[in-house]
């Protein structure tokens, strides 16, 4: 026994002169009263040497997201479209930190239609190259789209998805004009060309067949390449010599993969990471808010939350059981008491900042408005002696675990109209997703969405085209507007599709989203505002928008190169 | 390194050694038993496999509906989910996955980079044997000498004392304990890591060659790291270890006072020979040998506390895999995963029931 | 306690004190038992009144609670026994404002507030209040917000000096401190005045819930879960065990090793592979949580009855021509209920261990039910604010579970012989 005892203590005295030397300095796990002394001493990022040596300007992103394909034919996620924005340029994209501004990257002007709008004509810039000299022309971007968006089919199905739909085939017209052949009248698409999936990408690393991870480092043309990544651990990004534009202000870009928000949140407290951004829930944002030393900014937009209303299942297929709805949810109670006032109450399907947005719902229903849900009710026989069962069916993890607690909210608020009985379904989500979009189990669901592309149309056709992701306002098979309800939603919808003048576009969208509150295809919710948190010393660039959220506007695209650090 | 081939190493030599020892010294039944258990085993974990195997393809939805949710045309889907194989036939899936159990290849994972299962597992089997070993170790030492002190001192204060620490610690739900640790040690007082194994840049300056993090930081003498995964491990440690112990005092105490009570100790204690040396150097040892046996049992407490401590801790361990990978549907890892835990086990309570056989001259074939 | 037998005593003695014993009522035997079984007698009553205190809370939460699970009865976050700040209306010295009834000019108006405070619910509280009265008396105004949330509290105030909301709504103590700044602005008055704020003894939740009241309410849905899984394995478990142990054959070796392989598995993973098969609801945990018990059952009283089945009284039961259903009643029965007994409590005290951990991980009950593992479970993402939210579920688990295996353990220390002092 005392030879045990003795065992004992030597192996707990080994521990802690092991655990002792290890990691004093990179490690800190005190609480905000202290951070600010520790901040100061573990200046592990950003920071600058004495005076003399070259000055190199590190900043440490962290996020929770992960890589989950660095192949521009086969991406479909946010995190994976950023890296490929900040490593490539595409030939126009959005000016950083605004939601509607679209100036040329790699092309010389934004291009033009042809006057049928089947086809879309772009000039590149001459002599530009890959980050290791590969030349970038008309000809090599033709050959990148028509043989590897348009064919090939990635897990995560970016090219059939947001590819083949809307693009026939790529010409090129000479060294430095491209022409893309469309399948339709789409005006949208200078917004498409804008995203990830059609920036030039680098022929000798992503040739005939998908690489989704690529052997470092990995080339765009863009202002960064990526130097090294490992999975879930992190990625540096160095500045491409070759880029055609003004090298970026940082000297590394270090992004740092977290397996949960709470690490990430003690990391930008400590000054472990130096900012902080996708994705810091409610709770830990309100927490970061009062440390000193750092900055918490709202980016007035992100994914939208809404309820799928089935126009074909009872009892959602009754037009008053949905005005009633739509005039009992109270948006600001949801945003303050489930989200502790960190969302967007959200008046229209189509989110503020975009092409001829309005506030329709607002206008429409005026919700709360408990009067005008008793009077539809009623008018469909329904009163609190004769309540209507109505079951909202929900994922109780997918979307975060706030979404059980908005249902026992909206559940309150419909039950508040006396005349209703709400019975709540949480339903797993590989499962329930399935059951959504198929139509035929849940009047009322759930969903959130982030774009493909930044365009009123790419908020609009989703629910209404096809089955509606479960509205069915249309047939899934043959596209008809279902019986009974306005036909306007689908010919206006193609018409402003196809209208390439902006302030026809508008009218057109405004008449649409009219139609779409009245025949309420669905009840647009909140928008979950996006939210970064970085150190003092952090700043974006003055030179573009929305500099005080670190360049990140509507579209909420991080452009790494408008970064600085100073001090 | 392969998943298959760790438990096989920590597992299969000592019981290989065992196995060894018995076939050449033991009794012909004993060996008999020993490969009707082998044999039992295949057949055992093949059912299970199996089992869930056909349990996941019936239930509804998909890995590819999981993962593009409500983006992406059906048609979409259709092709995406026949380019991963999901639309063959039944039977050629099973196929399919039976011939990746027998080559050790478990397939590719169907959600996310798509990495091979091996790999995955390759990394989260170390990170939950690196907690339940430490773990059990705790467990047994407090265990063991709570339990011994409770027996020889039946009845009074300290007996009731133990036994009361014991149903207390068994009582509190393991991820509670996790919890109030966390606040306790990590945001109060700040002295040990709440999350994770590793510091994050710590983290990168380190070789993983067997993802043993304290296995590879003592061979690349990389100090700082071995320091870190030192510490993040004292939390999760703590609260496995602690929970584990409750049964073993409980265990121990019962036994060594059914001991206490055989004939020999009385004639011990007849002979004068003193009461500290008798509980110690006579009972304990034969106390032991089922306590030690019933920590084959206990593996399967073992490895459900894990997946609670796992989840409290954010440690990237098997247990928390399982339950990442069933709500995401990714069918390859999930089968691949229970068939490994199933492994796991079989092998765990043969090694044990090897191990008893030896020590306990009683047990006869 | 030994009686003696080698000094004789005199037979009327003996016999009284036979007698006596006979004559005491129940509750005498149990206060006499408590000098044989000494501390254990303590365990198991002590549990046993906790058990039933626990079983009363479950049946009729309704008296203890004083609010409803669901309901929200004050702000978010609020620390056990914090009373919550007074919000107050600031508007500018000129503006003639000095309620929000006031705020009534006839179309919408702005007012700011500060995010995650609860401001923006009592202003729209009291509005609705507000409007309902002046309906009431037949006045035509209506008072008709919209909501500006800013970052912090200087922002909001300097919005109204910009012109961009007409009022902000803030705690006065906060408020206080900036005053100074804001020569123009005022706190013209309480929000909502003549209502009361109270304090909570355990605080409440991020929905604004009484945790005390979901914490008794929860007891409900624990003992539903303990109990009926509980029974549903004890209705499966024996009657096997008894089969299989009375059979014997090719039989109760094929159920042996059923069981005995899914004994070994990880009851968790089982049970979570088993919920996240049948979806969330609170059947399905029972079902999942009452496989896991079925082989405990089985194997003890298989074990049972096998040493019962050899026994001598019961061969010459046997040889005397008893039938099968006779032995099982009259003597495997007896011996088995006292082990049933001690398997069933801490058979219930582990599936509400189990129960919990499944709502923990999120899986198995519908999240927005009163329980405790839920209720930890979200706790865990403000566990840095909000430590009354892991801590009180965490007490309340530990307690029922404590209960029920402590009346095991004392039973178990009764009934087992070998454990007695000679």
């Amino acid at each position: 026994m005392k030879r045990f005892r003795h065992l004992l203590v030597l192996l707990f005295a080994l521990a802690l002169v092991a655990a002792a030397c290890g990691d004093d300095t990179a490690e800190t796990t005190t609480t905000a009263a202290t951070t600010t002394t520790a901040a100061a001493t573990t200046t592990t990022a950003a920071t600058t040497t004495t005076a003399g040596e070259p000055e190199e300007k590190t900043l440490i992103i962290g996020t929770t997201d992960q890589i989950a394909s660095l192949d521009g034919a086969d991406a479909y996620a946010v995190h994976d479209w950023e890296l490929l924005k900040n490593i490539g340029e595409g030939l126009i994209h959005w000016e950083p930190g605004s939601g509607d501004n679209l100036v040329p990257g790699v092309a010389t002007d934004l291009g033009a239609f042809s006057e049928d709008g089947l086809s879309y004509t772009i000039s590149l810039l001459p002599g530009l190259v890959f980050g290791d000299g590969t030349p970038l022309t008309a000809q090599t971007y033709a050959d990148q789209i028509n043989n590897r968006l348009l064919v090939l089919e990635g897990p995560n199905g970016v090219g059939p998805a947001l590819g083949q739909p809307y693009v026939e085939s790529v010409e090129a017209l000479d060294d430095v004009t491209i022409k893309f052949n469309l399948t339709g009248t789409w005006a949208f698409f200078p917004q498409l060309l804008a995203g990830a999936p059609y920036i030039p990408t680098n022929p000798t690393q992503f040739g005939a067949e998908l690489n989704l991870f690529p052997e470092a480092p990995v080339y765009g043309n863009g202002p960064w390449y990526i130097e090294s990544y490992t999975q879930g651990e992190q990625a540096v990004l160095l500045p491409n010599e070759l880029y055609h534009g003004e090298r970026p202000a940082l000297d590394r870009v270090i992004i740092r993969y977290f397996g949960d928000p709470q690490t990430m949140a003690l990391a930008v407290e400590s000054g472990e990471i130096d900012v902080a951004w996708r994705i810091l829930g409610p709770e830990l944002i309100s927490q970061l808010e009062g440390v000193d030393g750092l900055t918490v900014e709202t980016i007035p937009a992100g994914p939208i939350r809404y309820l799928i209303l089935s126009h074909t299942l009872a009892p959602t297929d009754d037009p008053n059981v949905r005005k009633a709805i739509a005039s009992l949810v109270d948006r600001d109670e949801l945003t303050d008491r489930v989200f502790g006032g960190t969302t967007t109450p959200l008046y229209s399907q189509v989110p503020p900042g975009f092409l001829g947005a309005t506030e329709v719902f607002d206008d429409l229903y005026g919700s709360p408005n408990i009067d005008a849900a008793v009077g539809f009710l009623a008018a469909s026989g329904y009163t609190p002696d004769n309540p209507l069962e109505l079951s909202l069916a929900y994922p109780p993890e997918h979307y975060g675990a706030e979404t059980a607690d908005i249902f026992e909210v909206l559940k309150e608020q419909l039950e508040a109209s006396g005349a209703i009985n709400v019975t709540l379904i949480a339903q797993e989500w590989s499962t329930y997703i399935g059951a959504v979009i198929g139509g035929a189990d849940y009047p009322v669901s759930f969903l959130g969405w982030f774009y493909d592309y930044p365009d009123p149309d790419n908020y609009l056709s989703p629910f209404i085209s096809n089955g509606g992701l479960g509205t069915m306002v249309t047939d899934p098979d043959t596209g008809e507007v279902t019986a009974g309800l306005d036909p306007r939603l689908t010919t206006l919808l193609l018409e402003a599709a196809a209208t390439s003048d902006p302030a026809q576009r508008i009218a057109l969208y405004e008449e649409l989203q009219q139609v779409y509150a009245e025949e309420v295809v669905t009840v647009p919710l909140l928008i979950i505002a996006e939210h970064i948190v970085y150190r003092d010393g952090v700043a974006g660039s003055a030179d573009f928008p929305s500099m005080e959220t670190l360049n990140i506007g509507p579209t909420v695209e991080f452009n790494y190169f408008t970064l600085d650090v100073t001090g | 390194m392969h998943p298959l081939l760790l438990t096989f190493l920590i597992i299969g030599v000592p019981a290989g050694i065992g196995l060894v020892y018995i076939f050449v010294r033991g009794t012909s039944s004993m060996r008999r038993y020993i490969v009707t258990r082998i044999a039992l085993t295949l057949p055992m974990v093949l059912i299970l496999a199996t089992l869930v195997f056909f349990v996941l393809r019936i239930l509804p939805g998909d890995p590819v509906t999981s993962a593009l949710g409500p983006k992406g045309s059906p048609e979409v889907k259709e092709q995406l989910r026949e380019n991963l194989g999901l639309s063959d036939p039944i039977l050629i899936q099973y196929g399919r996955f039976l011939g990746n159990i027998v080559t050790f290849d478990f397939g590719e994972s169907l959600v996310g980079a798509h990495r091979p299962v091996s790999d995955e597992l390759g990394e989260r089997l170390p990170a939950t044997i690196e907690l339940i070993l430490p773990a059990t170790v705790l467990a047994l030492l407090i265990g063991i000498l709570f339990g011994t002190w409770a027996a020889a001192r039946r009845k009074r204060a300290s007996d009731y004392g133990f036994r009361l620490y014991s149903v207390v610690i068994y009582a509190m739900p393991i991820f509670w304990l996790g919890l109030l640790l966390q606040l306790l040690f990590g945001k109060v007082l700040g002295w040990a890591p709440i999350a994770g194994r590793i510091d994050a840049i710590v983290g990168t300056t380190l070789d993983r060659t067997t993802n043993f993090i304290v296995i590879d930081s003592i061979i690349s003498g990389n100090w700082t790291a071995l320091g870190s995964a030192l510490h993040h491990m004292i939390l999760p440690t703590l609260t496995l270890g602690l929970v584990l112990s409750g049964v073993f005092v409980r265990l121990t105490r019962i036994n060594v006072i059914e001991t206490l009570q055989e004939d020999y100790v009385t004639a011990a204690n007849a002979r004068g020979i003193r009461k500290h040396a008798v509980t110690y150097r006579y009972a304990l040892k034969n106390a032991m040998i089922p306590v030690i046996t019933l920590i084959g049992l206990q593996v399967a407490i073992l490895l459900a506390g894990a997946v609670l401590t796992e989840t409290v801790f954010s440690w990237p361990g098997m247990g928390r895999y399982l339950v990442e990978r069933i709500s995401s549907r990714d069918f390859t890892a999930v089968q691949s995963t229970i068939t490994m835990f199933a492994i796991f086990v079989a092998m765990i309570s043969l090694a044990v029931d090897i191990i008893y056989s030896l020590l306990d001259p009683r047990v006869r074939y | 306690m030994a009686l003696d037998t080698k000094v004789p005593m005199g037979e009327p003695e003996a016999m009284r004190w036979a007698s006596e014993l006979e004559d005491v009522g129940f509750v005498r035997r149990i206060l006499m038992a408590r000098k044989w079984y000494h501390a254990d007698w303590w365990f198991v009553t002590i549990s046993a009144v906790m058990v039933v205190g626990f079983i009363v809370l479950a049946l009729v939460p309704q008296v203890f609670a004083s609010f409803s699970p669901q309901e929200q009865v004050g702000p978010r976050y609020l620390a056990p026994g914090e009373s919550p700040d007074v919000e107050a209306l600031i508007a500018p010295v000129d503006s003639g404002f000095s309620t929000v009834g006031d705020l009534a000019v006839g179309e919408r108006i702005s007012v700011a507030v500060v995010m995650g405070e609860p401001s923006s619910e009592a202003v729209r509280d009291e509005s609705d209040r507000v409007n309902a009265a002046f309906k009431e008396q037949g006045i035509d105004a209506q008072v008709s917000l919209r909501i500006e949330r800013y970052e912090t509290l200087d922002a909001a105030l300097t919005g109204i000096l910009d012109g961009d909301v007409a009022v902000a709504i803030s705690s006065s103590k906060a408020f206080e401190e900036l005053a100074e700044n804001y020569p123009t602005l005022n706190d013209v008055g309480p929000v909502a005045p003549g209502v009361n704020t109270r304090s909570f003894p355990l605080g409440t939740n991020q929905l604004g819930q009484d945790v005390l009241s979901r914490l008794i309410w929860g007891t409900r849905i624990a003992l539903i879960i303990g109990f009926s899984s509980s029974l549903v394995s004890l209705f499966i478990g024996v009657p096997l065990g008894l089969f299989a142990g009375f059979t014997g054959g090719k039989i109760d070796r094929a159920l042996t090793v059923l069981m005995d392989s899914l004994y070994a598995f990880p009851g968790l993973i089982l049970a979570i592979a088993i919920t996240a098969v049948l979806g969330p609801s609170i059947f399905n945990v029972i079902v999942a949580i009452a496989v896991l018990y079925i082989p405990t059952y089985f194997r003890i009283v298989r074990g049972q009855t096998l040493s019962v089945k050899e026994s001598l009284y019961v061969e010459a039961a046997r040889s005397l021509g008893a039938k099968a259903r006779v032995i099982l009643s009259r003597y495997v029965y007896p011996n088995v209920i006292p082990s049933v007994a001690i398997i069933f409590s801490v058979n219930v005290a582990d599936a509400i261990l189990t129960g919990a951990g499944l709502s923990f991980l999120g899986l198995g009950l519908p999240p927005t039910t009163p329980d405790w593992g839920i209720d930890l479970a979200r706790g865990q993402e403000t566990i840095q604010t909000a430590w009354w939210l892991i801590t009180f579920p965490g007490v309340a688990v530990m307690l029922v579970v404590l209960a029920f295996t402590m009346m095991g353990e004392g039973l178990m220390e009764i009934f087992n012989p070998k454990l007695r002092e000679r």
